[in-house]
């Protein structure tokens, strides 16, 4: 899977498209992100059950508006973002950042083309 | 400053609120009446107050849009009325002697009379 | 000076210093950051100690409420201007604030989120209609200090001091990209506006003459602004450098209000978490009190209605009318699904706008003599006052291009 992303990124980067969806694939990672902590915090038993089922409510749908922004929904960060929404409410943080971290590279090496 | 004083009508009376002798705010000094014409004496004959005094005074189509949400309606306050010129314009006479309480009162009929501390 | 009266007065200003658009922008700007935005909270602080001490001085001494002040310094047109897009300004801020209530309800109850934040405005009016103005003002502004909790938190965490210091120290990153330079640009600006809101201005100033104030108050005045809004402002600056110790490693920029609980639920667990929910929900429900209470000063001021809270609501009856009228605005405004973090940007960026329309007549009468005698403009107030209006007026015009090229902040 990161081979397909490491040959598919320097084709994203010079079409019109990603440049668009930067603050999108951002605002994904940065949703992944908060989710990861928010489900690592609750496994610490540091979180009300309330405020981790509203949080994992708030991002999913957060997430869902992001991913219905991007003009390439098919592109390989709409594959992540994507697969980032299909992961259950109390995914581990580390199957969570792995998508993270994905979207991070995505968005770095758009932002340095 | 007292009445027959000179005064500068836009910096000094202009937009001035205005208070009633018992220190009720009962508007602003929209416009002035004046008496005299050029190279006579002028006075200030009466206080305007009531967006019926904003023409003139702002373009046309906003006038328009402003008479047609709070209407056109102009109350007179003769200047025999003004005890002081200030920070405020203060007045010697109760705010509905001077018939500038009415719509404050007809408001009033749509606020319960309780509850509050 | 009363010594109850004074600790009251600064616990209030640090207790309401903190609302949406801070907690907002502070989690963000820690997060993307770092310790780096640090100083323009700060020097956005000193800036509406100026201008809050001024609007106070103003109401003590001339006795002159701020929208008094502009109509009469800039007259009907350019007046009315200025009354239009301040209404604007604050009730999309208080449209954001109630959003804001319905979000951390919804956290801390499960109730959905449009049914809490019209809850929390029926609350808010009957607490607004029930209580006179000075209880209005301590009610919420000493709740809101729960938010003690994130300074807690952040020196629970402990943070590298030294790097924190150095954020005091005003300078731009090195080796940023051209982007990510407009961001820190964009919020450099946001920060500003969140900080001297002109809302902040018209309540402050009417509360004075709500409470009757007199020349002997003016040190009251002085240290309530001063003391205050500086220890407020370490509140705002505490959440943003947690949010640079706990959210920028981990790739968070906080895309939702209720992520800035995190902060404190890290270090202490559930109470944590409940204090700082508690803390931002009474932090919140004071701003907008004072955004709905600012409009209906305006209006009423600007057409020179009987007014304020220390009355009866029946004895102003159209400024009872005017604040009731707002407040269901911004509840209507929030109910259309407007996402809070959009009406927070909105809000920020129509704030800075209007702010100098704002301090400009206000910064004139306090300098005027006439009306202030001895206690005019000295040098510092002159000085200080004179640099941030030219500050907030280069903020207003780099907006709305600083807006569009980051894509609201997001580079």
């Amino acid at each position: 899977m990161r081979w397909i992303l490491v040959l598919t990124i320097p084709l994203a980067a010079c079409s019109k498209g990603p440049a668009a969806d930067l603050p999108s694939i951002g605002e994904a990672r940065s949703l992944g992100a908060e989710w990861a902590l928010v489900n690592e915090q609750a496994a610490q038993g540091h979180l009300t059950p309330t405020y981790v089922e509203t949080m994992r409510k708030q991002l999913r749908r957060q997430l869902q508006s992001g991913l219905a922004s991007m003009t390439q929904p098919d592109s390989p960060y709409g594959d992540e973002a994507r697969a980032l929404l299909s992961e259950p409410d109390d995914a581990s943080p580390e199957a969570l950042r792995r998508h993270v971290r994905a979207l991070k590279q995505i968005e770095d090496s758009l932002e340095s083309a | 400053m007292k009445l027959g004083d000179p005064l500068k009508l836009v910096s000094q009376l202009l937009d001035l609120p205005i208070l009633d002798k018992d220190g009720r705010w009962c508007g602003i000094v929209d416009d002035v009446e004046l008496e005299g014409g050029p190279g006579k004496p002028t006075r200030v004959m009466a206080l305007l107050v009531g967006p019926g005094a904003y023409e003139g005074r702002m373009p046309g189509f906003v006038f328009r849009l402003v008479r047609a949400v709070a209407g056109g309606r102009i109350v007179r306050v003769p200047v025999s009325e003004i005890a002081n010129i200030a920070s405020a314009v203060k007045l010697n006479c109760k705010a509905e002697a001077a018939g500038l309480h009415r719509t404050e009162d007809r408001a009033r009929a749509w606020i319960p009379r309780w509850g509050a501390l | 000076m009363n010594p109850l009266e004074l600790t009251l007065g600064i616990m209030t200003a640090v207790g309401g210093f903190v609302d949406i658009s801070e907690l907002v922008f502070a989690a963000q700007a820690g997060s993307i950051f770092g310790y780096a935005l640090i100083w323009v909270f700060a020097f956005s602080t000193i800036g509406i100690m100026a201008f809050g001490e001024m609007s106070g001085r103003v109401a003590a001494v001339a006795k002159q409420p701020v929208f008094n002040l502009i109509r009469h310094r800039l007259g009907l047109k350019l007046g009315l201007v200025t009354l239009v897009a301040s209404l604007l300004s604050t009730v999309i801020t208080c449209a954001a604030e109630v959003g804001g209530m319905g979000l951390i309800l919804n956290h801390l109850t499960g109730a959905p989120y449009l049914l809490m934040a019209a809850a929390s405005v029926a609350v808010l009016m009957a607490s607004m209609w029930i209580l006179p103005f000075k209880w209005i003002e301590r009610v919420y502004g000493l709740l809101g200090l729960l938010m003690i909790v994130f300074a807690a938190a952040l020196v629970a965490i402990h943070p590298p001091w030294d790097r924190l210091a150095e954020g005091f120290v005003p300078r731009v990153p090195t080796g940023l990209s051209a982007k990510k330079l407009l961001q820190f640009a964009y919020f450099g600006v946001a920060i500003l506006s969140a900080v001297m809101f002109p809302y902040e201005a018209y309540f402050y100033s009417s509360g004075g003459i709500e409470e009757e104030w007199g020349p002997k108050d003016l040190l009251t005045n002085r240290v309530t602004t001063t003391v205050g809004f500086g220890l407020g402002s370490l509140l705002a600056i505490a959440i943003l450098a947690s949010a640079a110790q706990l959210f920028g490693p981990a790739n968070v920029a906080p895309e939702l209000p209720g992520s800035a609980a995190l902060e404190a639920a890290i270090p202490f667990g559930r109470t944590g978490l409940l204090l700082a929910l508690l803390g931002m929900l009474f932090a919140v429900a004071g701003a907008a009190v004072e955004t709905c209470m600012a409009n209906a000063y305006a209006v009423a001021q600007f057409f020179g209605w009987e007014w304020g809270r220390h009355k009866k609501p029946w004895e102003a009856p159209r400024f009872t009318l005017a604040w009731i009228a707002l407040f269901l605005l911004a509840l209507l405004i929030a109910m259309t699904g407007v996402e809070v973090m959009s009406l927070v940007e909105y809000a920020v960026l129509f704030s800075i706008i209007v702010l100098p329309l704002t301090y400009l007549p206000l910064m004139l009468l306090a300098g005027d003599k006439g009306y202030m005698r001895e206690h005019a403009n000295k040098w510092l107030a002159k000085g200080l006052g004179w640099t941030y209006f030219v500050i907030v007026c280069a903020a207003a015009i780099a907006a709305i291009p600083l807006y569009l090229l980051t894509s609201g902040g997001q580079a």
